[in-house]
């Protein structure tokens, strides 16, 4: 179970402070896939860094008695001069996997990643497509109750999809997903419920396509939230 | 939803500080094929250039022990001291994309990152006697546990400054600009290359405030039988030391937070 208590977050920018999240209340359902959507910049991310554990809020919390992934995205958590085998290497190594395990577990990432002989060569010359398949090949290595999934799958080619897939559908066994991405079908074939995030609060709807039918509708009207008018309620 | 057997946080710490240690040698070493040396020419190096002025100057710059050794003995323990100055500034920086794991954050930086150096200076410092030695230059050896005390007490002291300085050197970037010019100044008033005695006496009160120059006479006392290390205090360096790595800890821990949060 995640439950995030008064939760607030906001962001520096020139004109004022940005707020993301206004005192957020939200018990996310336990053993469910959740697919997030928002617009860009709504705090999808940032959502998901929190409750990962690597941000925090400005005030409130997020409770929780679940081991939770880090969030895989494209950008964050590898080291570029590095190679792919030694950025596996190291993650390995912090969640306290070493030697003989170490090594299988590098050759299923590598099995898994498709990138061949690109293993033995820094992240930084890798396409994002590359980069991708590594970042969620990692997911395999260490075993959670939750993953977080950051727009890592809109990247991949068809083939990686369906891959990413297959390893969703044998993780989520015995774990749960939570995808943030804009590509609807692949919410739609993962997700359990939906979260639609907006302008200081966010919304849980008991399946994704609630979600996407409140999503599609935001789309065509750019201009139609100004500040003044407060969002729907915020439920749990 | 049953979560799994969770490993003690001594053993998630343990983990991290040798991935950690493990992943700063490739890149540090790994990328060219000087990297192992360069561990050893560094400080050989500047022993090259300061024997080479000192040795113009006078014959016998401090009587009992080769000016080599003399100047090895001031030039370790400052090089230490200096990288993880630098280092600690730019600790949190220049480790951004691995705090995107929970379990690691900056104080692990700082600690492997200061625990490196440490490695290194000893291996340095030990790898050059050595190669002196061989070369014919050597003098008696003094006192080996003073030598690990004052090491003891030299590694808390430069890990309580990394500490403090890795908030710093987030909280007002500006200060790193300045740290070659805080580094230059203590370069010449730690006895990096004198000894506290070849000072006019009138300077000493000012000077002894400084506990670099305690470790370094000391370190030279430890070293050397002939050199008289009247000046070096080991009680005021572990003074200086536990008080330092107080003051490390608690900024850090005052702020921690802020080092990793997105404002």
């Amino acid at each position: 179970m995640i439950k995030l208590e008064n939760l607030t977050k906001s962001y520096r920018t020139p004109h004022g402070r940005k707020v993301l999240f206004q005192n957020v209340n939200a018990i996310f359902p336990e053993g469910k896939n959740i697919g997030i959507l928002g617009r860009n910049g709504a705090g999808k991310s940032t959502l998901l860094r929190i409750m990962g554990g690597i941000d925090y809020p400005d005030s409130g919390r997020v409770v929780t008695d679940q081991r939770i992934s880090w969030p895989m995205g494209l950008s964050g958590g590898f080291q570029s001069s590095m190679t792919g085998r030694e950025n596996v290497a190291f993650v390995c190594g912090i969640h306290g996997i070493w030697g003989r395990a170490q090594r299988r577990v590098m050759d299923r990432v590598q099995d898994f990643a498709e990138i061949g002989n690109y293993f033995d060569v820094p992240v930084k010359s890798y396409s994002s497509g590359m980069r991708s398949r590594l970042a969620f090949g990692l997911s395999i290595a260490v075993d959670f109750d939750l993953y977080l999934v950051d727009e890592v799958m809109s990247v991949g080619d068809a083939h990686f999809k369906r891959k990413c897939e297959e390893i969703i559908a044998e993780k989520r066994k015995i774990s749960s997903f939570i995808i943030v991405a804009h590509a609807m079908p692949l919410l739609r074939k993962n997700c359990d419920v939906g979260i639609y995030l907006e302008s200081g609060g966010l919304t849980i709807f008991d399946t994704v396509d609630e979600a996407i039918e409140l999503y599609k509708g935001e789309q065509p009207k750019p201009q139609s939230r100004s500040g003044a008018t407060t969002p729907p309620a915020v439920n749990a | 939803m049953g979560s799994s057997v969770q490993p003690s946080a001594w053993q998630i710490q343990r983990d991290v500080i040798y991935a950690l240690l493990v992943r700063e040698m490739k890149t540090r070493f790994g990328k060219w094929r000087l990297g192992y040396a360069w561990v050893l020419l560094e400080p050989a190096l500047h022993i090259m250039v300061l024997v080479t002025i000192f040795s113009l100057i006078r014959d016998d710059f401090y009587p009992g022990v080769p000016t080599a050794l003399f100047m090895l003995g001031g030039i370790a323990p400052f090089l230490f001291f200096s990288h993880c100055f630098s280092k600690g500034l730019a600790a949190v920086v220049s480790n951004r994309g691995l705090f995107n794991y929970r379990q690691l954050r900056p104080f692990d930086a700082v600690l492997s990152r200061v625990f490196l150096e440490f490695a290194i200076y000893l291996a340095a410092l030990v790898a050059l006697l050595s190669v002196l030695a061989w070369f014919g230059v050597s003098t008696d050896f003094n006192n080996f546990l003073l030598l690990v005390a004052v090491n003891f007490f030299f590694f808390f002291f430069c890990l309580g400054l990394s500490l403090a300085l890795c908030v710093v050197g987030e909280k007002f970037p500006e200060v790193a600009k300045f740290s070659p010019m805080l580094i230059r100044p203590l370069y010449f008033m730690s006895g990096v290359f004198f000894s506290l005695e070849q000072v006019p006496k009138e300077y000493h009160t000012y000077l002894v405030w400084n506990p670099l120059l305690h470790v370094i006479e000391l370190t030279r006392e430890g070293l050397f039988t002939n050199y008289q290390g009247m000046f070096g205090d080991l009680a005021y360096l572990g003074f200086a030391s536990v008080s330092t790595l107080a003051f490390g800890l608690l900024c850090y821990r005052a702020y921690w937070r802020d080092l990793v949060r997105s404002q």
